[in-house]
């Protein structure tokens, strides 16, 4: 029998375990954390001010630069992150306790008044992005050094989903914030390192990060690769570990490169076509009722989207406060045709404006529904203009159906009704008006789950009677990741945060 | 020549600020709201409004043009809208990789097409000559979107000996650059190969051989020194068309230059950005042309300006 040699290399190997267990546990978890995840966005990262963008790409880069209030899983549960807990005091006031023992990046400690800074902040500089949603804000008090007491000027129940998108801020950023976001630190589980504009940005780990363990690894790089095509060249040549936003049809080319796996999840997102309720179509509940019964959902979601899309049974998807099951909507051509036949309409022409190449398949799908409708009777017009063109087009008023959907982003519907379902709202929208439904909104807006669940469940009853909308399917979000990554979740919300993600 | 060069610079200026008026009138007169653009889809219309009015597209046209006028003469091209910062640094953070990719095609370009129109026209009619044009045909009719696109997925992915995109070193200059560098390359090698071959039959040529000097210098020295006043024309022109930035060919490898941050600026209706871009590139344009016509003078010294 051979005798075991012990080389070079294997002795050094044992000697590196040996010191390893001697230097304890902070060796051990310094161990835990290695390599480098690099991950290919499909939009460019436009600002690192976490209050001055709605861009899901930024959100995925800045949430491991800065740790907002709450967290939202992806089964939709808010949990915490900087604030332990959180309450409603009463239907304006909401309490939020405050974790102890959290650092910025440059060492200052967390506390109410980072709170009280970023959340005025928000409110009172309307030149920001998500100024708008803060407007309702009343008061933040700080009541010691670790509570925070919010009032609202009316019941704001989805203040803590809205929390759940808005990073937490240093109060030392006051006065400085050009310098302060040209190189800014959060309390997140990553430092930033660099921005090059267009390109990438580069994080390192926070190793004092006030979750234990995290993040797994050392550096994450996230590159901003917008065409499809190319993220996924980059994923295929292993540059990159992680692709956002893949559509239906290059999963099966994805799905044959070896070391590649592709993950799909129900997204937040309901495709909702609108109609101009002020225009003849539109104002026509018949008319709207012909065409929902003419459009072959299940169709489209097999043979354009392969799969990639849920049936619709409701305005809200599951999982969010409000959802209910109230059936698929038929689909039946010939009870189409009687509708249309008895209230005397011969001939009819939809304008169907679509905001170009910003939904997977939409041309495919527009024009199959234009050949849906246009077997009952219904000529169909499409209008295929630039994003701006055709929100301008929208604003006035020109168009009859418009191609859209809905990402239900903080995880909440109050957003979706409040703009959509309001008179004021919808005014320069869809036009949509009613006071039943408006009652049901603001009432909907309490802290109280139970009441929103009810008031919400009232509305979409309303609304998939009335059919102001098409809700033609829930969308999939789909993401491919090197099987190198390791506790990669694919989220419903089409975040990609890596810092509980661990690479071989 | 003082004169020439005088009256030279006041037309680039007065082309200069004709320019500005235009792009600056287009922009406000296409339809589409910044505002909008900005804000989520959800917003409300008063913070629509009032995000118009922090923008100051609330004043009248003329008015906004004076401010815009009044805040570049002091080097301020205004904040971009989408960015948040000010769009000049916008702009100019992107010139790097612009003059990296545009001066790395006019290399290729140069070198490349000038040496296939010389074989092509010293060798006319050898098989030198079909191949040279073959690959100028190829050149100019494959479109920039299939080639990159191939060219990654050959070097990129399947031999991985190149990186698929991305702006980093060397190595992720050299897919862009060769697809960017195709249609032109061939222009030139066409070019330089008719024109050669014109200057190859003069009489002087004829000379020259005559007298017993070397093919080499007959071609090098006589003949491409007559043939390069075509050739700079068109190389000035491309020069200029490349530092304006090189839409498809950037979108395809992610390359962070000015051509994809202009169109993208243009869709988001950030005033500022396209602004600046079409300002900064009309700029390169003029002074690009008055030094290539300058530069016809130092060439060929029978062309005289005055």
């Amino acid at each position: 029998m051979e005798k075991p040699r012990l080389s070079r290399r294997r002795f050094l190997l044992g000697s590196g375990a040996v010191l390893g267990v001697a230097a304890g546990p902070r060796a051990a978890r310094a161990q835990a954390r290695r390599g480098h995840i690099i991950a290919g966005l499909s939009e460019r990262m436009l600002t690192l001010d976490p209050a001055n963008h709605y861009s899901i790409s930024s959100t995925s880069v800045l949430r491991h630069v800065y740790d907002p209030l709450l967290d939202v899983t992806n089964d939709d549960k808010f949990v915490p992150a900087l604030a332990e807990s959180w309450k409603p005091v009463n239907n304006t006031t909401w309490r939020f306790t405050l974790r102890k023992g959290v650092r910025f990046h440059d060492g200052t400690p967390f506390t109410a008044d980072s709170v009280l800074f970023t959340l005025k902040r928000v409110r009172d500089n309307t030149k920001l992005i998500k100024s708008f949603v803060y407007q309702d804000l009343e008061d933040v008090r700080k009541d010691d050094d670790y509570t925070v007491t919010v009032t609202t000027k009316r019941p704001f129940g989805s203040l803590p989903a809205h929390l759940t998108m808005l990073g937490m801020l240093p109060p030392g950023a006051a006065g400085n914030e050009d310098a302060f976001f040209g190189k800014p630190v959060g309390t997140g589980p990553f430092r930033f390192v660099s921005w090059t504009h267009g390109d990438h940005v580069d994080l390192e780990a926070n190793a004092k990060y006030w979750k234990p363990a995290l993040p797994k690894v050392e550096k994450l790089t996230v590159r901003f690769i917008p065409e499809l095509s190319t993220r996924a060249a980059a994923l295929r040549a292993a540059e990159i570990h992680v692709i956002d936003r893949v559509w239906p049809d290059m999963v099966s080319t994805l799905r044959a490169t070896p070391g590649i796996k592709v993950l799909d999840t129900p997204a937040v997102e309901a495709q909702r076509w609108h109609f101009q309720l002020a225009r003849e179509a539109g104002k026509d509940p018949r008319i709207r009722k012909a065409v929902s019964l003419a459009i072959d959902r299940n169709t489209i979601i097999k043979e354009l989207l392969l799969g990639y899309a849920r049936p619709v049974v409701s305005p809200i998807p599951p999982g969010l406060i409000g959802h209910t099951n109230l059936g698929q909507k038929p689909y039946d051509p010939d009870k189409a045709r009687a509708i249309l036949k008895q209230a005397g309409y011969q001939t009819l022409t939809l304008d169907f404006v679509l905001m170009k190449d910003l939904y997977p398949k939409q041309l495919e799908i527009a024009q199959a529904v234009a050949a849906m409708l246009s077997e009952v009777g219904i000529k169909v017009s499409i209008r295929n203009l630039e994003i701006a063109t055709a929100r301008e087009q929208r604003t006035a008023g020109n168009y009859d159906l418009f191609f859209s959907g809905w990402a239900h982003m903080p995880h909440d519907p109050d957003w979706y009704f409040g703009q959509w379902f309001t008179r004021a709202g919808a005014e320069k929208l869809t036009r949509f008006s009613d006071p039943r439904v408006e009652q049901l909104i603001a009432e909907g807006r309490v802290p109280d789950p139970k009441v929103r669940q009810q008031k919400y469940e009232e509305i979409e009853k309303i609304l998939w009677e009335e059919e102001p909308e098409i809700w033609p399917y829930y969308s999939v979000a789909i993401y491919a990741i090197s099987d190198k990554l390791r506790n990669f979740e694919a989220r419903r919300d089409y975040y990609v945060l890596l810092h509980e993600v661990g690479i071989a | 020549m003082r004169s020439y060069l005088v009256t030279r610079i006041w037309q680039s200026a007065v082309t200069l600020v004709g320019v500005s008026i235009l792009v600056f009138v287009i922009l406000r007169v296409v339809p589409g709201d910044p505002a909008k653009m900005l804000l989520p889809e959800g917003a409300p219309q008063s913070a629509v409004d009032e995000l118009n009015r922090h923008l100051g597209l609330r004043e009248p046209l003329w008015v906004q043009y004076g401010i815009f006028l009044r805040s570049v003469v002091r080097g301020d091209f205004g904040q971009s809208f989408q960015y948040r910062s000010p769009a000049l640094r916008v702009v100019v953070e992107r010139v790097p990789a612009t003059i990296q990719l545009a001066l790395t095609a006019m290399a290729l370009t140069v070198l490349v097409g000038v040496s296939i129109g010389i074989v092509a026209a010293v060798r006319q009619g050898s098989a030198y000559d079909y191949a040279g044009t073959v690959l100028a045909v190829l050149g100019q009719s494959l479109p920039n979107f299939w080639l990159g696109i191939m060219l990654m997925l050959l070097f990129g992915v399947t031999l991985r000996w190149l990186p698929t995109s991305g702006f980093h070193g060397w190595q992720s200059l050299v897919l862009p650059s060769v697809t960017l560098a195709a249609f032109p390359t061939a222009l030139v090698a066409r070019l330089t190969r008719s024109s050669l071959l014109e200057i190859l039959g003069q009489e002087y040529i004829r000379t020259g051989r005559a007298k017993g000097l070397g093919e080499p210098r007959v071609v090098l020295r006589h003949a491409l020194k007559n043939a390069t006043i075509p050739l700079l024309t068109v190389l000035g022109l491309q020069i200029g068309t490349l530092l304006g930035g090189a839409v498809i060919t950037e979108s395809i490898f992610a390359w962070p230059g000015m051509g994809k941050l202009v169109v993208d600026a243009i869709f988001f209706r950030d005033f500022p950005v396209v602004q600046t871009i079409l300002i900064l590139s009309a700029t390169i344009f003029v002074v690009i042309n008055l030094l290539v016509d300058l530069l016809y003078t130092v060439i060929d010294p029978r062309i005289r300006y005055g």
